[in-house]
């Protein structure tokens, strides 16, 4: 144990370096979802049949297969019609690519879980349909999508360590580093491990807090209804 | 040209599909049994075993599958050496039942309250109860998300690929750097492969949460 | 056969959550005898049922099922022999109505398949359910799951039926035919003992009401002379709170 935790100072600064390349990752990949994600979400809910089919088919593409898969697509592939990206990039956006199908149907999941009197009786008020969006449903919607948002967003957070596959050197790739170096692969990779059980511990505990102070009883708990 | 090519890769994909299944059956197979034990005894037993099922969740939950595999492997293989498939299964395994013992416990736990009691004033014992009254119930109610389940351990298999288990994806690698092009076109099969896996499972699922349900219950999808 | 009654509860007592919800209730119950339990919701009546079954487990006292002391030990075999009516019925939603009643015999009885089945179908005719012997829990109305939850305790011969507010949970026009069960099974010489305020029980049925208030027995007596002339103060403004209100019913 003890062999373990000399092995741990040793390492565990090179190790940590790495944690800065995984949470830009995950950063820029989530910002990227999110903002696909909105528009996904808009034409399942508001858009036209054309649309609403485009982003259904979406959806289901990178919902149903791996996320390797659509890595080494975009990586690999994507070459053949000119687009090279560097790891880093062409991961975020497989990632964020990724997230936006899961984070568009969360979000759709709890608009639709508004009472559907919300909207008309913003519209009846002389609100615009962006209007109402912006200042009655998102606000309800945001607060009662957390739960599920903070799931996929720890998710994703761990999805960063895919990057390893295409040669990125974040977290991941620089245990393995550590173990062809030492030939200590099971010490390394525990690090590594014990490092991404701090990572995603940490959002979790951040994320239920920001559920916490958000939180209106009636609407995101059943408080409201048992009085 | 590229058709050609698709034709005579096909059998490869196909060989790396068949050992994608059998890494998906053998870890299913595993999470649910381990799984299904972990969530009776956590709900059923010892306080300890609670806080057991809570450790070992946290931490399997809480670590990228890619980790997960790459410790098996060079890690625990050191000391005990394994083939990659192996790893793969008790690595992914191991992962599900965290994932299948949520699943269990949160079906186990909706089975009322007041038929367990009624049970045992029956004098049936606890063991009989889960076997009879619980369990019954509470897989009926565990299809639903077992099937997402099943999605997501189908995609987890192509994860494999990083510690050389020849499933699907790894072969389509082969593939692809053996022939240089048409590299779009593969993975969009590839995909598409995966894409019908899924759809079958969910939808044999389905047929089976059908066929079972209890006349009188609403099935999946509507809340009380 | 000795003349030791089939349930003595002595000194009974529970405290729930820092309240002491029975406070030394002590009573007998000689076989063939029927007992009402009434009084104030919240005095603990439902939890004396509990604690004589350890459902919930009694802080003090001791309960004896004909001469056998209750306790951990061997709860199985005695809860075998008390029957148990539930104010929720608990029926197992999972097993049709046939095998609801079968399954307890079998499994804790040992009785083969086919004894099992003559005896469910004996008591669900019984009880007047002939016709729902396939039908699934969910499908019934709330006094027909309340027939088969009794049938499903006089399949397993108890030595007593305890009966935990058996009607509160139904709708009025539905506690008719329960009631009417339950009186023919007390003319039948079932030992029972029945929390509830169904009236029209404790005058046709009862040999004995026993009035509960604050965790203790009040009063305790005969249906005619406890509705005529109680001794209490207590007992007599209950009663009166009790009738008045079935008036306006």
């Amino acid at each position: 144990m003890t062999e373990f935790i000399e092995f741990g100072r040793t390492w565990m600064p090179f190790l940590l370096e790495g944690v800065g390349v995984t949470m830009g990752l995950w950063a820029i990949a989530m910002v990227l979802g999110f903002c696909l994600a909105l528009v996904l979400v808009w034409s399942r809910v508001y858009a036209a049949k054309p649309i609403y089919l485009l982003a259904t088919l979406y959806i289901e593409v990178f919902r149903g297969t791996p996320m390797l898969v659509q890595l080494f697509f975009i990586y690999l592939g994507l070459p053949e019609i000119g687009i090279v990206l560097d790891p880093f990039t062409a991961a975020a956006v497989a990632i964020g690519l990724n997230s936006a199908a899961y984070q568009a149907e969360y979000f759709r999941g709890a608009i639709q879980s508004l009472p559907a009197g919300q909207m008309v009786a913003a519209r009846a008020m002389g609100m615009s349909r962006f209007q109402a969006l912006r200042d009655i449903i998102l606000p309800q919607a945001g607060r009662r999508v957390i739960p599920q948002w903070s799931n996929e967003a720890i998710v994703e957070l761990k999805y960063t360590s895919i990057a390893y596959a295409i040669g990125l050197t974040e977290l991941t790739a620089r245990a393995e580093q550590v173990g062809y170096e030492t030939f200590q692969f099971l010490e390394a990779f525990t690090l590594v491990a014990i490092i991404y059980l701090v990572l995603t511990g940490t959002v979790a505990q951040l994320l239920d807090l920001l559920e916490r102070k958000t939180r209106i009883p009636g609407l995101t708990s059943a408080r409201g209804k048992m009085e | 040209m590229v058709f050609d090519t698709l034709v005579a890769e096909f059998p490869y994909l196909l060989h790396g599909l068949w050992i994608g299944i059998q890494l998906l059956a053998g870890l299913l197979a595993m999470g649910l049994v381990m799984g299904l034990t972990l969530s009776v005894m956590s709900t059923f037993g010892h306080w300890s075993l609670r806080l057991f099922a809570v450790i070992f969740e946290r931490i399997f939950r809480g670590i990228p599958e890619i980790v997960l595999l790459l410790l098996f492997f060079y890690g625990v293989g050191e000391l005990i050496p394994m083939s990659p498939f192996v790893a793969a299964v008790i690595a992914l395994g191991l992962r599900s039942t965290a994932y299948q013992a949520q699943i269990f416990r949160g079906a186990i736990q909706s089975v009322a309250d007041g038929e367990v009691m009624a049970a045992r004033a029956l004098g049936m014992s606890r063991l009989a109860t889960i076997r009879l009254v619980v369990l019954p119930q509470a897989l009926r109610r565990s299809i639903g998300p077992w099937t997402n389940e099943y999605s997501s351990e189908l995609k987890a298999t192509s994860l494999a690929y990083v510690i050389g288990v020849v499933e699907l994806t790894r072969q389509a690698s082969y593939i692809v750097s053996n022939l240089q092009g048409n590299t779009l076109t593969v993975f969009a099969v590839v995909a598409a492969m995966y894409f019908i896996v899924n759809r079958l499972g969910n939808a044999g699922l389905y047929a089976l949460e059908r066929k079972l349900a209890i006349p009188g219950f609403e099935g999946r999808g509507s809340e009380s | 056969m000795s003349d030791t009654p089939i349930l003595s509860v002595c000194d009974v007592r529970k405290t729930y959550g820092g309240v002491e919800v029975l406070k030394g209730v002590s009573f007998d119950l000689a076989r063939g005898e029927s007992k009402i339990v009434i009084g104030p919701s919240g005095t603990g009546k439902s939890t004396l049922l509990r604690c004589i079954n350890l459902l919930s487990p009694p802080d003090g006292g001791i309960v004896t099922l004909d001469g056998v002391r209750i306790e951990e030990k061997n709860i199985n075999q005695i809860r075998a022999q008390i029957g148990f009516v539930f104010q929720e019925f608990n029926l197992f939603t999972h097993l049709r109505v046939l095998d609801n009643v079968r399954l307890a015999q079998r499994n804790v009885l040992g009785r083969s398949r086919q004894e099992a089945t003559r005896r469910a179908q004996k008591e669900l005719e019984r009880v007047g359910l002939a016709d729902k012997f396939d039908a699934y829990p969910a499908e019934l109305s709330g006094g027909q799951k309340q027939r088969a939850s009794i049938a499903r305790a006089l399949a397993m011969d108890p030595k007593l039926i305890l009966f935990d507010e058996p009607t509160s949970a139904l709708d009025p026009e539905l506690t008719g035919e329960v009631v009417q069960v339950m009186k023919d099974l007390a003319n039948a010489g079932m030992t029972m003992l029945v929390v509830s305020h169904e009236m029209s029980f404790a005058k046709a049925a009862a040999d004995e009401v026993i009035f509960m208030e604050g965790g203790v027995i009040v009063e305790q007596g005969p249906p005619d002379r406890m509705f005529s002339h109680p001794e209490q103060a207590r007992t007599s403004q209950f009663l009166q709170m009790i009738t008045h209100d079935h008036q306006y019913a």
